[in-house]
């Protein structure tokens, strides 16, 4: 397929003129598997409220560590596949990647600080205090 | 050796300049339209601000004694499950819109957009009816520190696809009156941004929220 290097111009292009990828790309069955796929998780994180005691997320019963991190892991496909691929990170520029993973990586970095600071992952040491 | 180094990244530098690309390039120094580029640059600043909400609701998501239900008083799992599936499937209606749009089919373009405003409407719908729900049973939004992080975190998502729906009717009837032309499929593909956002951000509420215990 040939690269395509539209000239400059201030009116919108015709997406079809530029990017031969959109007419030959199988991209309707991709996100029609994309969402069965996203249907398929969402029933494992189901799963672990309906089934909490199957062995794969039953690990540290006490204090649901294996449920927790499988709903984190989980969600960080569900997360991930959608801005994948719904929001078209994967065919898109590399710089709206990096964007958007500024702003993740600062927010993630910013509040786990902040529940670092209340002493959230110190169980019983907790600054708000559980009822 | 310095010679196949070369070679392999003069191979890398010409895959890439043939690999196909979804959208055009744009006469700006990015090669990525401005409201294309301040949509990313929104949802970036919109992570923080869901970032603090959830944050706060996991610092207050336990009451204290005798302040009220706490989270698994009132949560009906299996209905949120039913209404979180539903949003799910409307990012994949979403994303069908703006492959309509990107073939010239407007009339798929209308009954994809028209389909997910309406399971976005099922989803605020449910909201209403679970937030009813959780006052009848004492849940008021002053009730407890965790009733008022749930409902500002929740309610903030509910107002953000409110706002997505409107945006979705706007370019139905946009569409309708012949305003919205192929060559604006980006307008769509924003809308469709933003759209998925709020899917993602109810994909970590659902999680945190709903189903860690």
């Amino acid at each position: 397929m040939a690269a395509v290097t539209p000239e400059p111009t201030d009116q919108p292009i015709p997406t079809q003129a530029l990017d031969g990828a959109v007419a030959e790309y199988p991209r309707d069955r991709l996100y029609v598997m994309t969402a069965v796929f996203l249907a398929i998780v969402t029933a494992v994180e189901i799963a672990t409220y309906v089934w909490p005691e199957l062995p794969v997320w039953s690990w540290g019963h006490e204090s649901n560590v294996g449920i927790i991190a499988a709903l984190m892991v989980l969600m960080a496909i569900k997360f991930f596949t959608v801005a994948w691929v719904f929001m078209h990170l994967k065919f898109d520029k590399p710089l709206l990647n990096r964007l958007f993973a500024a702003g993740l990586i600062l927010a993630i970095s910013v509040y786990l600080a902040v529940m670092a600071a209340f002493r959230m992952f110190w169980a019983g040491d907790e600054m708000v205090r559980r009822g | 050796m310095a010679e196949t180094v070369t070679h392999h990244r003069e191979l890398l530098a010409e895959r890439d300049a043939h690999a196909p690309v979804a959208h055009p390039d744009h006469a700006t120094n990015t090669g990525i339209s401005n409201t294309k580029l301040a949509m990313w640059l929104f949802l970036a600043s919109e992570c923080l601000l869901f970032g603090g909400l959830i944050t706060t609701y996991l610092l207050y998501k336990h009451p204290l004694p005798g302040s009220g239900p706490g989270p698994h008083d009132v949560f009906d799992i299996p209905f949120t499950s039913a209404s979180s599936f539903v949003l799910l499937m409307s990012s994949l209606t979403m994303v069908l819109a703006v492959s309509a749009i990107e073939r010239g089919d407007h009339h798929r373009l209308r009954v994809w957009l028209v389909g997910t405003a309406l399971l976005g409407a099922t989803f605020i719908a449910g909201q209403v009816y679970e937030f009813t729900v959780f006052y009848n049973e004492g849940l008021g939004y002053t009730t407890s520190r965790f009733s008022s992080a749930f409902y500002t975190l929740t309610g903030f998502h509910g107002v953000h696809v409110t706002v997505g729906i409107i945006m979705l009717v706007s370019l139905v009837l946009l569409s309708l009156r012949g305003r919205l032309p192929e060559h604006r499929s980006e307008t769509v593909e924003i809308v469709g941004l933003y759209w998925h956002f709020v899917d993602v951000v109810w994909i970590l509420i659902f999680a945190v929220v709903y189903l860690i215990p």
